[in-house]
């Protein structure tokens, strides 16, 4: 540590640009950790707010709800919750519009029981509804009436839930009545809270986390950010390395000078491990400040996460990065034989 | 009481047609309270010579004793603990960490070893090389006899039975030289250090108990001072 921090206190400048890459790098992670969070919630999240463990669809579906609809047959002999979506866009009069999902689920089933209601009341008389607290953000309030595109179905707003998005769109719970005219009376989906079921004749069962990853788009995204963010590591790795290799290239004839004198190698190493560690906290640290700062300030449609386990994930990351990085040094400081440098 | 003893020590570099021998059959022996000079043309082995003595080489052949302990067969950490607590390096360069102050080098040795010489002692030694004005500056700032200084400082800040020391006045005038010889030779007779001083600078010789020179590998004893 000592010769750490005297080292990076007398070559500031070097030291600070390495910080500020990393620290910017860092950023970058946080940033699109953050956003790879935010936009699976948007795809997601009203699912998670079910507490279902199986889904069983329609065994031609691929997965997709929209695209299930289940026989009779399948729903008789399938014990569950039995949910319809159906896609529209909705109005108030005011003129707020809202692409949203529009799901039905039995009043006091597992599901129905299991929505937060933040303002309000969860939907009971046919025609009321319980909405994505999206909808109050964008302007709409607890009594509004929904209008939906080329329907005459009318719904009225009677309170609003948390985390109730689907496929980046807001949730608006009601009763299977009130959309039968939309959808005549379709079922799409049979949710069950055991983790395994008998498969129904003509259906696919789901677990959520297959059903999540089926979600249209869902995955491709996913792994679209985990290449990027898997990148971004790597390059804090490249850099980390390079620099601490070039500098302990620099030094290595007074590392075996020291050597000489007697300096066990392991202070030696633990040196550049120290100065490796200082450098990917400060810049991991300034970059979650920056990353909350971000947060703050970017408008609330930027569907960015910066959670605890983001937070802690990518922090890890770096500090592990940076590690791996001052492995090359202690190699190079570990076998630099004294007599070979000071030559003479 | 210290003493070094090399019995027939070889060293040969490389193999087939690259073979060299640097130091050809040497016995050789230094006790307490000697001041011993080692001097030689360039390339005649009297590197090697120091850094056999202080194990930071080994031999081809041959046996080395300090403190009638072969050194040889000790491994790679018990030669750095040895270095560390009982031999004085003075190299030939890079003496000095670059980014850490004269005062620092000091500091860092205390890091790894106890019961170095105290402030006092260190300020009282930094007083005999003349460099106590230059706690504050760090080694570029320093001109090449000053470092040279600072680092014979260094060597003997840890207060070692043994010093090793490689051209140290290569770089100093020859009142400065004869100072520094003058510590070094206060230091193993009153002290009962063994000194062991490498050089090619003659005017040196008249400090010294032995002289020893090496040519072509091969040492001999050519003055002894009584
Ligand atoms: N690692 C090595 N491999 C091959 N030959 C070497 C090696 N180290 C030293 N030598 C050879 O051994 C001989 C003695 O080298 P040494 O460094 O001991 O000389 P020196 O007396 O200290 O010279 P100088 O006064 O120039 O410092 C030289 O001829 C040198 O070329
Ligand atoms: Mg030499």
């Amino acid at each position: 540590m000592f010769l750490a921090i005297k080292e990076i206190w007398y070559e500031k400048l070097r030291y600070s640009l390495v910080m500020a890459l990393i620290f910017l790098v860092s950023y970058l992670l946080i940033i699109l950790t953050g956003l790879s969070s935010g936009l699976a919630n948007l795809n997601k999240s009203a699912v998670n707010e079910w507490g279902a463990k199986t889904i069983v669809l329609d065994k031609d579906s691929e997965g997709r709800l929209a695209q299930s609809f289940l026989s009779n047959q399948t729903i008789k002999s399938t014990n569950g919750t039995a949910l319809s979506q159906y896609s529209s866009i909705v109005k108030s009069k005011k003129g707020l519009k809202e692409n949203s999902t529009i799901i039905a689920v039995p009043k006091n089933s597992f599901v129905y029981n299991n929505l937060i209601v933040l303002n309000g009341k969860n939907f009971t008389s046919n025609g009321t509804a319980l909405v994505s607290d999206i909808f109050k953000k964008n302007g709409f309030k607890i009594g509004d009436t929904l209008y939906l595109n080329n329907s005459t179905v009318k719904l009225r707003i009677v309170g609003f839930t948390p985390h109730a998005t689907l496929s980046a769109t807001p949730v608006v719970y009601t009763s299977f009545t009130t959309i039968r005219p939309l959808n005549r009376g379709t079922i799409n989906a049979i949710l069950t809270v055991k983790s395994k079921i008998r498969q129904p004749k003509n259906a696919m069962v789901l677990s959520v986390e297959q059903f999540i990853n089926k979600l249209p788009g869902y995955s491709a995204q996913k792994t679209t950010f985990n290449f990027m963010i898997g990148f971004l590591y790597i390059i804090i790795f490249i850099v980390i390395s390079i620099f601490l290799y070039i500098l302990t290239i620099q030094k290595l004839p007074n590392y075996g000078v020291l050597k000489a004198q007697g300096i066990p190698t392991k202070f030696l190493t633990l040196n550049t491990v120290s100065q490796s560690l200082i450098i990917s906290i400060i810049g991991v640290l300034a970059a979650i400040l920056l990353g909350f700062a971000t947060t703050i300030l970017i408008p609330s449609e930027v569907p960015i996460v910066i959670n605890a386990f983001n937070i802690v994930s990518t922090s890890i990351g770096v500090i592990l990065m940076s590690l791996f990085g001052s492995i090359i040094p202690i190699y190079q400081i570990a076998k630099v034989d004294p007599y070979k440098v000071i030559g003479g | 009481m210290s003493n070094l003893v090399f019995s027939s020590v070889n060293k040969i570099f490389g193999s087939g047609s690259s073979r060299y021998v640097a130091l050809k059959n040497i016995d050789f022996e230094a006790n307490s309270g000697e001041l011993i000079l080692v001097v030689g043309p360039s390339g005649s082995g009297k590197t090697t010579f120091l850094t056999i003595a202080g194990g930071l080489q080994t031999p081809t052949s041959g046996n080395v004793k300090l403190n009638n302990k072969t050194i040889t067969k000790l491994n790679k950490r018990e030669q750095t603990q040895l270095r560390l607590h009982k031999i004085g390096f003075v190299l030939q360069s890079y003496n000095l960490v670059p980014f850490l102050s004269v005062k620092e080098q000091f500091d860092l040795v205390d890091k790894v070893k106890k019961n170095n010489a105290s402030a006092q002692e260190l300020d009282q030694l930094l007083e005999d090389l003349d460099i106590v004005s230059l706690k504050e500056k760090y080694p570029n700032q320093l001109s090449g006899g000053q470092k040279q200084r600072v680092a014979i400082a260094r060597a003997l800040y840890t207060d070692p039975e043994y010093i090793l020391a490689d051209e140290p006045t290569a770089a100093l005038d020859t009142e400065r030289s004869s100072e520094v010889m003058r510590l070094l030779k206060e230091l193993a007779h009153k002290r009962n250090k063994v000194i062991i001083v490498v050089t090619h600078d003659m005017r040196l010789k008249n400090n010294a108990d032995k002289i020893y020179q090496i040519i072509d590998g091969k040492m001999s004893l050519i003055s002894e001072n009584l």
